[in-house]
């Protein structure tokens, strides 16, 4: 069977992935300077853990879905899944690979225990993925990737303990995947930001630095903590952080927390915590 | 200039994006978000009334675009991820709409971002 050797929640921002793209070109944004130092050591943390696959959850931002057909959750079933024009054209990565055998797995446990999927066989993938991808793993990418794409975008987004419980069965479908992959779960979203209104650019590094230290310990607390409040508090879209609960959930509760950072680049907080299973 | 923030979710400081929200601006969002192809960028900019109208849009909501009335434009339910797509096709960016929508220029709204608060839930004074 499958074995879940850890997993990470990382934010993302489009910015995030152009401003990359400039720095390797050799012109690195000062401000955006210590958020890619400052998650090299999550590149030699996958290095050394080397995953055959990749079982990703993040939000679409209205690049693949749009509202003619706004699912809650929906899941990537393909061998490829292409990168989104976000009306600024694609940046210079290939296509991610994926894994179909491993999707299906994924769908027919969670569809069969109570997660009611939409099931793309056609999907591309934005900033959700791309922007932190690149330099976490070396590009043209080997280990094939299983996309869920959760609903951020438009109210009523599902709750935490929604999340939380979708993480758990994410962690027992992988443990029961044939094959003996070696699988890291990445929950993906950003931390505190808003992006419109007169409240654009608020920025709550110590709530986002409470949600990195209590996540292993204490994640329930976090799961009780109303939406609304990390939104008020954190801005509109602090509610990504929900997505972070699938990846700690599909965790055990014993796992190890071995590097945690975070900074303010911009208008995003970053942050990003690693976990690993023992033995 | 004002760096003070309301912690609540009224506008103007905050449009949460409800299905009301949605349903109002569904012709808006749904403009925006047909500039994910380059081929439609292209039209737009060779013809921006004229493309809007083929989209169905409101002379109102037109006329937003054509001001690049960030503000009123969120207001009037265009999703924040489509109007960034209008914004990048015309040459602006994120900034130019936080700067609409908060009343300040791009410089000024930049020299105070991250606008940083403190507050944790349950923990507010």
């Amino acid at each position: 069977m499958a074995r879940i050797v850890g997993g990470f929640g990382i934010s993302h921002t489009p910015s995030m992935g152009l401003e990359f793209d400039k720095g390797i070109a050799g012109d690195w944004a000062p401000h955006w300077k210590p958020w890619f130092d400052g998650t090299r050591p999550v590149k030699d943390w996958l290095d050394r853990m080397a995953p055959d696959r990749l079982m990703i959850v993040y939000n679409d931002h209205l690049n693949h879905f749009d509202f003619s057909a706004c699912p809650t959750l929906a899941i990537g079933v393909s061998d490829t899944y292409p990168q989104a024009d976000e009306g600024w054209g694609p940046r210079p990565y290939p296509d991610l690979p994926g894994d179909t055998a491993m999707s299906l797995h994924m769908t027919e446990r969670l569809v069969r225990g109570g997660f009611d999927l939409t099931v793309c066989q056609d999907l591309s993938v934005d900033h959700g993925i791309y922007s932190w991808l690149p330099y976490l793993l070396d590009a043209p990418w080997q280990v094939p990737v299983c996309p869920l794409a959760v609903n951020m975008v438009r109210h009523p987004i599902p709750t935490s303990q929604r999340l939380w419980d979708l993480g758990r069965a994410i962690g027992t479908a992988l443990r029961e995947m044939p094959g003996d992959e070696r699988v890291v779960v990445v929950g993906t979203g950003g931390m505190s930001h808003q992006i419109s209104g007169a409240r654009f650019g608020i920025a709550n590094e110590g709530l986002d630095r409470w949600f990195l230290r209590h996540l292993r310990n204490d994640p329930q607390m976090l799961v009780d903590t109303p939406q609304e409040d990390f939104m008020r508090l954190g801005g509109t879209e602090a509610s990504e952080l929900a997505i972070w609960f699938a990846m700690r959930a599909a965790l055990s509760e014993e796992v190890a927390e071995v590097y945690t950072y975070h900074t303010f680049p911009a208008v995003t907080g970053c942050g990003v915590v690693v976990y690993e299973e023992q033995g | 200039m004002s760096n003070s923030m309301d912690l609540t979710l009224d506008p103007p400081g905050t449009y949460v994006y409800t299905a009301e929200m949605a349903l109002k601006g569904h012709r808006l969002t749904a403009f925006g978000l047909s500039l994910r192809r380059a081929h439609n960028r292209e039209a737009f900019l060779a013809d921006e009334a004229g493309y809007m109208g083929r989209h169905g849009l409101s002379d109102t909501e037109i006329a937003h675009v054509l001001s690049r009335d960030w503000t009123a434009l969120i207001a009037a339910g265009g999703h924040l991820q489509a109007m960034l797509k209008v914004a990048a096709t015309v040459g602006q960016n994120l900034w130019h709409i936080g700067a609409h929508n908060s009343g300040m220029t791009v410089e000024e709204l930049m020299a105070i971002c991250p606008r940083r608060i403190s507050a944790i839930p349950g923990e507010e004074g």
